[in-house]
Protein backbone atom coordinates (compact mmCIF):
# COMPACT_ATOMS: atom_id res chain seq x y z
CA UNK A 1 0.00 0.00 0.00
CA UNK A 2 1.05 3.42 -0.53
CA UNK A 3 -0.66 6.74 0.18
CA UNK A 4 -1.98 9.99 -1.48
CA UNK A 5 0.39 12.71 -0.14
CA UNK A 6 -2.40 15.28 -0.74
CA UNK A 7 -5.04 13.30 1.04
CA UNK A 8 -3.69 10.02 2.49
CA UNK A 9 -5.82 7.64 0.41
CA UNK A 10 -4.47 4.09 0.86
CA UNK A 11 -3.83 3.26 -2.38
CA UNK A 12 -2.36 -0.37 -3.86
CA UNK A 13 1.35 -0.68 -4.12
CA UNK A 14 2.18 -1.25 -7.51
CA UNK A 15 4.67 1.14 -8.27
CA UNK A 16 3.63 4.98 -8.75
CA UNK A 17 1.02 4.14 -11.31
CA UNK A 18 -1.88 4.26 -9.38
CA UNK A 19 -0.83 7.14 -7.46
CA UNK A 20 -0.25 8.98 -10.56
CA UNK A 21 -3.65 7.87 -11.96
CA UNK A 22 -5.34 9.59 -8.58
CA UNK A 23 -3.50 12.48 -8.50
CA UNK A 24 -4.36 13.58 -12.43
CA UNK A 25 -7.94 12.11 -11.69
CA UNK A 26 -8.76 14.49 -8.44
CA UNK A 27 -6.56 17.41 -10.08
CA UNK A 28 -8.47 16.95 -13.07
CA UNK A 29 -11.67 18.07 -10.84
CA UNK A 30 -9.89 20.62 -9.58
CA UNK A 31 -9.31 20.22 -6.03
CA UNK A 32 -7.04 22.18 -3.93
CA UNK A 33 -5.07 19.79 -1.90
CA UNK A 34 -4.46 17.65 -5.50
CA UNK A 35 -4.09 20.91 -7.50
CA UNK A 36 -1.52 22.59 -5.43
CA UNK A 37 0.53 19.31 -4.01
CA UNK A 38 1.27 18.98 -8.03
CA UNK A 39 2.31 22.92 -8.03
CA UNK A 40 4.64 22.47 -5.48
CA UNK A 41 6.17 19.53 -5.50
CA UNK A 42 6.44 17.97 -9.07
CA UNK A 43 5.14 20.54 -12.00
CA UNK A 44 3.14 23.61 -12.02
CA UNK A 45 2.24 22.28 -15.79
CA UNK A 46 -0.05 19.25 -16.37
CA UNK A 47 1.94 16.35 -17.24
CA UNK A 48 1.32 12.78 -18.94
CA UNK A 49 0.79 9.63 -16.46
CA UNK A 50 3.82 8.26 -17.60
CA UNK A 51 6.35 11.27 -16.98
CA UNK A 52 4.36 11.75 -14.26
CA UNK A 53 4.52 8.38 -12.76
CA UNK A 54 8.44 9.06 -13.07
CA UNK A 55 8.66 12.31 -11.06
CA UNK A 56 6.99 10.26 -8.48
CA UNK A 57 9.81 7.91 -8.85
CA UNK A 58 12.62 10.20 -8.39
CA UNK A 59 10.30 12.48 -5.85
CA UNK A 60 10.16 9.87 -3.22
CA UNK A 61 13.42 8.01 -3.89
CA UNK A 62 15.24 7.92 -0.69
CA UNK A 63 18.81 7.16 -2.80
CA UNK A 64 21.69 6.49 -0.96
CA UNK A 65 20.59 8.77 1.82
CA UNK A 66 18.42 7.56 4.97
CA UNK A 67 14.61 8.11 5.40
CA UNK A 68 15.33 10.95 8.04
CA UNK A 69 17.84 12.59 5.92
CA UNK A 70 14.84 12.55 2.88
CA UNK A 71 12.29 14.20 5.65
CA UNK A 72 14.96 16.90 6.53
CA UNK A 73 15.81 17.71 3.37
CA UNK A 74 12.06 18.43 2.26
CA UNK A 75 11.47 19.99 5.78
CA UNK A 76 14.62 22.46 4.44
CA UNK A 77 12.93 23.48 0.85
CA UNK A 78 9.44 23.74 2.52
CA UNK A 79 10.43 25.88 5.14
CA UNK A 80 14.03 27.50 5.21
CA UNK A 81 14.52 27.26 1.68
CA UNK A 82 15.73 30.85 -0.79
CA UNK A 83 12.46 32.30 0.24
CA UNK A 84 11.89 31.11 3.86
CA UNK A 85 8.10 30.64 5.09
CA UNK A 86 6.58 34.04 5.94
CA UNK A 87 6.35 33.24 9.37
CA UNK A 88 9.95 32.19 9.62
CA UNK A 89 10.74 35.58 8.05
CA UNK A 90 8.56 37.72 10.61
CA UNK A 91 9.72 35.61 13.56
CA UNK A 92 13.75 36.44 12.47
CA UNK A 93 13.22 39.83 15.07
CA UNK A 94 9.25 39.45 16.22
CA UNK A 95 6.89 42.24 16.55
CA UNK A 96 4.22 42.35 19.70
CA UNK A 97 1.40 40.79 16.86
CA UNK A 98 3.65 37.74 15.54
CA UNK A 99 4.16 36.35 19.01
CA UNK A 100 0.79 37.05 20.05
CA UNK A 101 -0.45 35.11 17.10
CA UNK A 102 2.03 32.23 17.79
CA UNK A 103 -0.10 32.09 21.28
CA UNK A 104 -3.29 32.06 20.40
CA UNK A 105 -2.97 29.45 17.74
CA UNK A 106 -0.18 27.64 18.86
CA UNK A 107 -1.72 26.53 22.01
CA UNK A 108 -4.03 24.82 20.10
CA UNK A 109 -1.52 22.90 17.97
CA UNK A 110 -0.30 21.90 21.76
CA UNK A 111 -3.33 20.63 22.91
CA UNK A 112 -3.49 18.45 20.02
CA UNK A 113 -0.29 17.80 19.93
CA UNK A 114 -0.30 15.80 23.27
CA UNK A 115 -3.24 14.41 22.45
CA UNK A 116 -1.26 12.73 19.21
CA UNK A 117 1.34 11.62 21.62
CA UNK A 118 -1.18 9.73 23.62
CA UNK A 119 -2.61 7.90 20.54
CA UNK A 120 1.05 6.94 19.33
CA UNK A 121 1.85 5.74 22.73
CA UNK A 122 -1.34 3.88 23.00
CA UNK A 123 -1.42 1.90 19.63
CA UNK A 124 2.59 0.75 19.37
CA UNK A 125 4.25 -1.95 21.54
CA UNK A 126 7.61 -0.79 21.20
CA UNK A 127 9.06 0.15 24.80
CA UNK A 128 11.34 2.49 23.48
CA UNK A 129 9.01 4.46 21.17
CA UNK A 130 6.61 4.73 24.51
CA UNK A 131 9.74 6.27 26.82
CA UNK A 132 10.15 8.75 24.22
CA UNK A 133 6.29 10.02 23.48
CA UNK A 134 6.22 10.09 27.95
CA UNK A 135 8.95 12.20 27.37
CA UNK A 136 7.18 14.60 25.13
CA UNK A 137 4.13 14.46 26.95
CA UNK A 138 6.17 15.84 30.30
CA UNK A 139 8.11 18.83 28.17
CA UNK A 140 5.24 19.83 26.72
CA UNK A 141 2.67 19.36 29.97
CA UNK A 142 3.36 18.29 32.64
CA UNK A 143 6.94 18.81 34.07
CA UNK A 144 9.75 16.11 34.23
CA UNK A 145 12.26 18.44 36.38
CA UNK A 146 9.81 19.85 39.21
CA UNK A 147 11.94 22.97 38.61
CA UNK A 148 11.05 23.28 35.03
CA UNK A 149 7.95 24.94 33.19
CA UNK A 150 6.16 23.13 30.45
CA UNK A 151 6.22 24.03 27.32
CA UNK A 152 2.30 25.32 27.05
CA UNK A 153 3.02 27.29 30.67
CA UNK A 154 5.99 28.88 28.76
CA UNK A 155 3.50 29.87 25.69
CA UNK A 156 1.18 31.33 27.95
CA UNK A 157 3.30 33.09 30.20
CA UNK A 158 4.77 34.32 26.89
CA UNK A 159 1.32 35.82 25.92
CA UNK A 160 0.74 37.63 29.64
CA UNK A 161 3.77 39.67 28.81
CA UNK A 162 2.63 40.60 25.57
CA UNK A 163 -0.93 42.31 27.85
CA UNK A 164 -3.38 39.47 26.75
CA UNK A 165 -4.90 37.78 29.94
CA UNK A 166 -4.72 33.91 30.27
CA UNK A 167 -8.79 34.17 30.20
CA UNK A 168 -8.73 35.78 26.69
CA UNK A 169 -5.94 33.27 25.42
CA UNK A 170 -7.63 30.41 26.57
CA UNK A 171 -11.39 31.83 25.18
CA UNK A 172 -9.81 32.11 21.98
CA UNK A 173 -10.83 29.95 19.40
CA UNK A 174 -8.72 28.94 16.62
CA UNK A 175 -8.66 30.16 13.11
CA UNK A 176 -10.10 27.80 10.20
CA UNK A 177 -6.44 27.18 9.01
CA UNK A 178 -5.37 26.19 12.63
CA UNK A 179 -9.08 24.04 13.09
CA UNK A 180 -8.24 22.11 10.06
CA UNK A 181 -5.30 21.40 10.22
CA UNK A 182 -5.82 20.17 13.95
CA UNK A 183 -8.77 17.86 12.81
CA UNK A 184 -6.22 16.40 9.66
CA UNK A 185 -3.64 15.91 12.95
CA UNK A 186 -6.05 13.70 14.52
CA UNK A 187 -6.84 11.82 11.94
CA UNK A 188 -3.46 10.87 10.65
CA UNK A 189 -2.76 9.87 15.20
CA UNK A 190 -5.86 7.55 15.11
CA UNK A 191 -6.25 6.28 11.10
CA UNK A 192 -2.86 6.12 9.97
CA UNK A 193 0.07 3.72 11.15
CA UNK A 194 1.31 4.94 14.73
CA UNK A 195 5.21 5.24 12.74
CA UNK A 196 3.15 7.57 9.98
CA UNK A 197 1.42 9.33 13.02
CA UNK A 198 5.28 9.63 14.36
CA UNK A 199 6.45 10.99 11.49
CA UNK A 200 3.67 13.71 10.86
CA UNK A 201 3.78 14.66 14.25
CA UNK A 202 7.60 14.42 15.17
CA UNK A 203 9.36 16.21 12.11
CA UNK A 204 7.55 19.54 12.86
CA UNK A 205 10.21 20.00 15.53
CA UNK A 206 12.47 20.12 13.03
CA UNK A 207 11.64 24.05 12.95
CA UNK A 208 13.27 24.93 15.48
CA UNK A 209 15.95 23.02 15.19
CA UNK A 210 19.42 24.87 15.56
CA UNK A 211 21.43 22.40 12.94
CA UNK A 212 19.44 23.11 9.67
CA UNK A 213 21.70 25.85 8.64
CA UNK A 214 24.56 23.22 8.73
CA UNK A 215 22.59 21.20 6.47
CA UNK A 216 21.48 24.05 4.14
CA UNK A 217 18.44 25.78 5.43
CA UNK A 218 19.01 29.62 4.92
CA UNK A 219 18.01 30.86 8.06
CA UNK A 220 17.71 30.10 11.78
CA UNK A 221 13.70 29.95 13.26
CA UNK A 222 14.61 33.48 14.49
CA UNK A 223 17.48 35.24 14.82
CA UNK A 224 19.03 33.78 17.92
CA UNK A 225 20.26 37.61 18.67
CA UNK A 226 16.68 37.89 20.33
CA UNK A 227 17.56 35.28 23.06
CA UNK A 228 19.59 38.05 24.42
CA UNK A 229 19.18 41.85 24.96
CA UNK A 230 15.56 42.76 25.27
CA UNK A 231 13.96 43.34 21.82
CA UNK A 232 11.24 40.72 23.14
CA UNK A 233 9.91 40.13 26.47
CA UNK A 234 11.23 37.83 28.99
CA UNK A 235 8.83 35.41 29.14
CA UNK A 236 8.78 35.00 25.18
CA UNK A 237 12.52 34.47 25.52
CA UNK A 238 11.62 32.00 27.92
CA UNK A 239 9.60 30.15 25.63
CA UNK A 240 11.99 30.81 22.71
CA UNK A 241 14.85 28.98 24.38
CA UNK A 242 12.99 26.16 25.21
CA UNK A 243 11.76 25.11 21.93
CA UNK A 244 15.04 26.06 20.55
CA UNK A 245 17.19 24.03 23.05
CA UNK A 246 14.90 21.19 23.91
CA UNK A 247 13.88 20.39 19.91
CA UNK A 248 17.05 19.52 18.64
CA UNK A 249 17.59 16.19 20.44
CA UNK A 250 14.36 15.69 19.79
CA UNK A 251 13.88 15.48 16.78
CA UNK A 252 16.78 13.58 16.41
CA UNK A 253 15.69 10.90 17.87
CA UNK A 254 12.47 10.54 17.09
CA UNK A 255 13.84 10.45 13.34
CA UNK A 256 16.17 8.00 14.04
CA UNK A 257 12.61 6.03 15.61
CA UNK A 258 10.60 7.00 12.70
CA UNK A 259 13.19 5.49 10.18
CA UNK A 260 13.70 1.95 12.13
CA UNK A 261 10.28 1.37 12.74
CA UNK A 262 9.19 2.74 8.92
CA UNK A 263 12.19 -0.07 7.35
CA UNK A 264 11.03 -3.01 10.17
CA UNK A 265 7.26 -2.72 9.00
CA UNK A 266 7.82 -1.52 5.42
CA UNK A 267 5.92 1.44 5.54
CA UNK A 268 8.87 3.68 4.43
CA UNK A 269 6.32 5.01 1.12
CA UNK A 270 3.18 5.42 3.38
CA UNK A 271 5.51 7.50 6.50
CA UNK A 272 6.58 10.02 3.70
CA UNK A 273 3.38 10.34 2.00
CA UNK A 274 1.79 10.85 5.57
CA UNK A 275 4.68 13.53 6.72
CA UNK A 276 4.37 15.31 3.28
CA UNK A 277 0.76 16.07 4.19
CA UNK A 278 1.70 17.43 7.23
CA UNK A 279 4.12 19.46 5.60
CA UNK A 280 1.62 21.12 3.94
CA UNK A 281 -0.97 21.38 7.25
CA UNK A 282 2.13 22.91 8.82
CA UNK A 283 2.60 25.63 6.28
CA UNK A 284 -0.80 26.23 6.48
CA UNK A 285 -0.95 26.34 10.23
CA UNK A 286 2.24 29.05 10.38
CA UNK A 287 0.26 31.32 7.85
CA UNK A 288 -2.93 31.33 10.23
CA UNK A 289 -0.31 32.41 13.09
CA UNK A 290 0.80 35.39 10.83
CA UNK A 291 -3.06 35.83 9.59
CA UNK A 292 -3.90 36.09 14.00
CA UNK A 293 -0.89 38.51 14.49
CA UNK A 294 -1.97 40.49 11.94
CA UNK A 295 -5.17 41.23 13.68
CA UNK A 296 -3.05 42.93 16.75
CA UNK A 297 -1.32 45.00 13.86
CA UNK A 298 -4.11 46.30 12.21
CA UNK B 1 -8.96 41.67 -18.66
CA UNK B 2 -5.87 40.98 -19.93
CA UNK B 3 -3.61 38.35 -18.19
CA UNK B 4 0.34 37.61 -18.19
CA UNK B 5 -0.23 33.90 -17.35
CA UNK B 6 -1.89 31.48 -20.24
CA UNK B 7 -2.42 28.81 -17.13
CA UNK B 8 -4.39 29.81 -14.26
CA UNK B 9 -4.95 33.57 -14.24
CA UNK B 10 -3.17 33.61 -10.50
CA UNK B 11 -1.08 30.99 -10.54
CA UNK B 12 -0.36 29.83 -13.60
CA UNK B 13 -0.85 26.29 -13.55
CA UNK B 14 -2.23 24.37 -16.19
CA UNK B 15 -3.21 21.21 -13.41
CA UNK B 16 -6.86 21.65 -13.23
CA UNK B 17 -10.19 23.04 -14.97
CA UNK B 18 -12.16 25.30 -13.69
CA UNK B 19 -13.76 28.19 -15.66
CA UNK B 20 -15.53 31.51 -14.01
CA UNK B 21 -16.52 34.44 -15.12
CA UNK B 22 -15.31 37.41 -13.30
CA UNK B 23 -15.50 40.96 -14.11
CA UNK B 24 -17.24 40.17 -17.37
CA UNK B 25 -13.81 37.90 -18.79
CA UNK B 26 -14.09 34.08 -18.53
CA UNK B 27 -11.18 32.84 -16.50
CA UNK B 28 -9.20 29.38 -16.55
CA UNK B 29 -8.50 28.38 -12.69
CA UNK B 30 -6.65 25.18 -11.35
CA UNK B 31 -8.44 25.01 -8.34
CA UNK B 32 -11.55 26.24 -6.39
CA UNK B 33 -9.24 28.53 -4.12
CA UNK B 34 -7.24 30.24 -6.94
CA UNK B 35 -10.56 31.21 -7.97
CA UNK B 36 -11.42 32.85 -4.55
CA UNK B 37 -7.90 34.16 -4.44
CA UNK B 38 -8.15 36.29 -7.96
CA UNK B 39 -11.71 37.60 -7.25
CA UNK B 40 -10.42 38.99 -3.96
CA UNK B 41 -7.31 40.28 -5.41
CA UNK B 42 -9.39 42.34 -8.16
CA UNK B 43 -12.20 43.29 -5.60
CA UNK B 44 -9.85 45.08 -3.50
CA UNK B 45 -8.05 46.81 -6.50
CA UNK B 46 -11.48 48.19 -8.05
CA UNK B 47 -12.04 48.69 -4.08
CA UNK B 48 -8.80 50.74 -3.79
CA UNK B 49 -8.93 52.92 -7.11
CA UNK B 50 -12.41 53.08 -7.93
CA UNK B 51 -11.94 51.85 -11.26
CA UNK B 52 -15.15 50.11 -12.36
CA UNK B 53 -12.94 47.64 -14.27
CA UNK B 54 -9.27 46.39 -14.91
CA UNK B 55 -7.73 46.05 -18.16
CA UNK B 56 -4.31 43.94 -17.66
CA UNK B 57 -3.23 42.70 -14.58
CA UNK B 58 0.56 41.04 -14.49
CA UNK B 59 0.85 38.92 -11.70
CA UNK B 60 4.51 37.83 -10.02
CA UNK B 61 5.13 35.57 -6.67
CA UNK B 62 3.63 32.77 -5.62
CA UNK B 63 0.37 31.74 -2.93
CA UNK B 64 2.66 32.96 0.25
CA UNK B 65 2.80 36.64 -1.22
CA UNK B 66 2.73 38.26 -4.58
CA UNK B 67 3.31 41.50 -6.32
CA UNK B 68 1.32 43.13 -8.99
CA UNK B 69 0.45 45.54 -11.45
CA UNK B 70 -3.05 46.58 -12.43
CA UNK B 71 -4.01 49.05 -15.17
CA UNK B 72 -6.59 50.88 -16.42
CA UNK B 73 -6.14 52.85 -19.78
CA UNK B 74 -2.96 54.85 -19.06
CA UNK B 75 -4.02 54.51 -15.10
CA UNK B 76 -1.20 51.66 -13.29
CA UNK B 77 -1.88 50.52 -9.90
CA UNK B 78 1.05 48.26 -8.00
CA UNK B 79 0.10 46.43 -4.92
CA UNK B 80 1.57 43.35 -2.82
CA UNK B 81 -0.98 41.33 -1.84
CA UNK B 82 -1.23 37.62 0.71
CA UNK B 83 -4.03 34.87 1.08
CA UNK B 84 -4.77 32.68 3.60
CA UNK B 85 -4.98 29.30 2.92
CA UNK B 86 -9.35 29.67 2.05
CA UNK B 87 -8.03 32.22 -0.51
CA UNK B 88 -9.11 35.53 1.66
CA UNK B 89 -7.10 38.50 1.82
CA UNK B 90 -4.28 38.53 4.52
CA UNK B 91 -2.27 41.33 3.60
CA UNK B 92 -2.87 44.11 0.71
CA UNK B 93 -0.86 47.61 0.39
CA UNK B 94 0.39 49.55 -2.10
CA UNK B 95 3.56 48.51 -2.98
CA UNK B 96 6.57 50.62 -2.41
CA UNK B 97 7.85 53.11 -5.23
CA UNK B 98 10.28 50.77 -7.44
CA UNK B 99 8.91 47.35 -7.09
CA UNK B 100 8.58 45.31 -9.99
CA UNK B 101 4.87 43.64 -10.67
Amino acid sequence: MVRCPACLLPLPKRGFQPLAEHLIARAGESDPDHVRWLNQNLSRSRIASEELVRRLEQYFDLGERSLGDWITRRFIAKFFGEVPHPFVLALQHPSRGTLLGYVLEHQHFLRQWVRSCAYIMARTDEPEVVRYELENLLVEFGTKDPAATAHYELLLRMGESLGVSRAEILATPPLPATRRAIAEWNRIATETDWVEAMAALHALELIAHRDLVREGATVHYFDPSILEGDTITPASRAFLREGYEADLEHASEALGLIERFARASGREEEVQATFLRSLDLFDDYLIARLERGEQFEA
Amino acid sequence: MKLNYRGCAICDSTWGDLREEVDGTRLFFCCSICAIQFRHLVERVKARTGWDRIDALEIAGDRRGRACVATRGDREFRFEIAFNSDGEVRRFRPAPAGVPG
